[in-house]
């Protein structure tokens, strides 16, 4: 028998460094305008990160008085993202049970600033005394339980800490928990915020991430290009609102898209090496949960990272899944202008795989000028494409740990 | 500037109060201050006075002219008055 329950989008809202809303992330996907580059010295340091994809981020813009010092940048992100998520929804959440009214998010690291801050006092200035709210700044959870708290949504909450695939893994589950019936609507979503000069030396040391174009750091992201030189780390957050149909319909809220499939599958093969049969089990069990054959998608939004190994994995992991029509499906990774949110990566790239269903807008790849015949897709190179309105698409997100989440969204 | 007037400049700036509401004999609670808000308020004061709130210290500060009275007492203590 058919779920009867069908989870809804109402709203979406996100910060990245292509902007701080959902109408700059989106014009800047149409112009493939790259938000990566040169990362400030005082960023940086000594960790050799050369390039990443910073938001321009005044949190006196967004929060009153002495509001902003009490949240670490990856809660300010978070609340941020999702207050665009739920005004633009139209949901009043004063108005609803609020106790039917979640919160799902995912985050890989939390609040890193916080603790970095706390750590750079305790050992560079061997001062013990540290603020007090270090604990509840830094803990994992604190950006989803910002989102709660701020519009007393005392319905379902998780927190998710699956690295790449985290936020993914939370809209995954957000639909699900709606589909079970404890829950009416959910924010659902993720953040990152670890551009900090102890985290930058940490990813350096992985020799996975890219080096600055010479002639121009905005293009140093390069996924499937055979010049490609690893991944670009990039910070921000997104949101969802998901809704169950007839709550939705019954306020007379505008659906965006439908939220059908979620697949989620482990690796258990390595660490940080992706595997080719744990992706496609992974975007098998999306589609079989949808009820769609692989032909129905009309687009896939890639993990695409632009390493080496990543890239070339993924994409014979999407001609094993769709076959014949690998050939036909658009596929692009929108990270060669945002960069890696890391665990809010899942939920701002559904925010640009649902782009299509506006307008027939097609993200691209930037800086996909020397395709990698090791990555055969049908690539989306420079230039947002326009077509028809797909019945459905992909978003993919695989993460180290081996973690493989898929989520598969319809047209309204 | 007297230790109070630097106190409840400090509240109105680090707890958003309203300066002229500010009624130093009320209890913390009632000027809507929380006891995670209050101890992160305490990390304030310490640094804007450069003195120190022991723990059993913070027990017996209620209301903002305790805070004022350990505060002013501190600093005749350490020479800083």
């Amino acid at each position: 028998m058919a779920n009867p329950r069908r989870v809804a989008v109402t709203g979406i809202g996100t910060v990245s460094a292509l902007g701080n809303n959902l109408q700059e992330f989106r014009s800047a996907l149409a112009a493939a305008r790259s938000g990566v580059r040169a990362l400030p010295a005082e960023i940086a340091l000594g960790s050799g990160v050369q390039v990443g994809a910073l938001a321009t981020w005044d949190p006196a813009a967004h929060f009153k008085g002495p509001e902003a010092s009490s949240l670490d940048r990856v809660a300010q992100f978070a609340l941020v993202a999702a207050g665009e998520a739920i005004s633009s929804s139209g949901l009043d959440p004063a108005a609803a049970n609020r106790n039917r009214i979640g919160v799902y998010w995912g985050t890989g690291m939390g609040g890193a600033h916080t603790l970095e801050t706390a750590y750079r006092t305790v050992y560079g200035k061997n001062d013990f005394r540290l603020r007090p709210l270090s604990v509840v700044m830094a803990m994992n959870n604190a950006a989803g339980s910002n989102v709660a708290l701020k519009w007393g949504l005392r319905g379902p909450f998780a927190n998710f800490s699956t690295a790449c695939s985290s936020s993914a893994m939370a809209i995954g589950e957000a639909m699900h928990v709606i589909r079970s019936g404890r829950a009416d609507a959910v924010v659902a979503g993720g953040a990152e915020a670890l551009l900090t000069p102890g985290m930058l030396a940490a990813w350096q040391a992985l020799r996975t991430l890219a080096p600055a174009d010479g002639a121009d750091a905005a293009a140093s992201c390069k996924p499937f290009d055979k010049r490609r030189g690893g991944l670009v780390l990039g910070e921000g957050a997104a949101a969802l609102v998901l809704e169950e149909e007839s709550h939705a319909r019954a306020r007379g809220a505008k659906i965006l898209a439908f939220v059908s499939g979620y697949g989620n599958s482990c690796d258990a093969a390595h660490m940080s090496k992706p595997d080719r049969d744990g992706q496609v089990r992974a975007m098998h069990e999306a589609l079989g949960e949808a009820g769609l054959a692989p032909e129905a998608i009309g687009y896939i939004n890639a993990h695409g990272t632009a390493t080496l190994v990543g890239d070339t994995v993924e994409c014979e992991a999407i001609r094993a899944v769709f076959g014949e029509a690998a050939a036909r499906i658009p596929v692009s990774s929108t990270k060669s202008m945002h960069g890696h949110l890391l665990g809010g990566a899942g939920a701002l790239e559904m925010a640009a795989a649902l782009m299509p269903f506006s307008d027939g807008l097609i993200p691209p790849t930037a800086n996909l000028e020397q395709p990698d015949p090791a990555c055969a897709v049908r690539h989306v190179p420079l230039k947002a494409e326009r077509g028809e309105i797909p019945r459905a698409v992909m978003s993919n997100s695989f993460a180290f740990g081996g973690s493989n989440v898929v989520l598969v969204a319809e047209r309204a | 500037m007297d230790t109070l007037a630097r106190i409840k400049d400090l509240a109105t700036r680090e707890l958003s109060l309203d300066p002229a509401k500010i009624d130093p004999n009320a209890p913390l609670a009632d000027l809507g201050v929380d006891s995670l808000t209050f101890i992160e308020f305490m990390f304030k004061v310490e640094d804007e006075f450069g003195v120190k709130v022991s723990d059993e210290d913070l027990r017996n500060i209620k209301c903002l002219a305790d805070l004022e009275r350990h505060v002013a007492a501190s600093l005749q203590a350490t020479g800083k008055a």
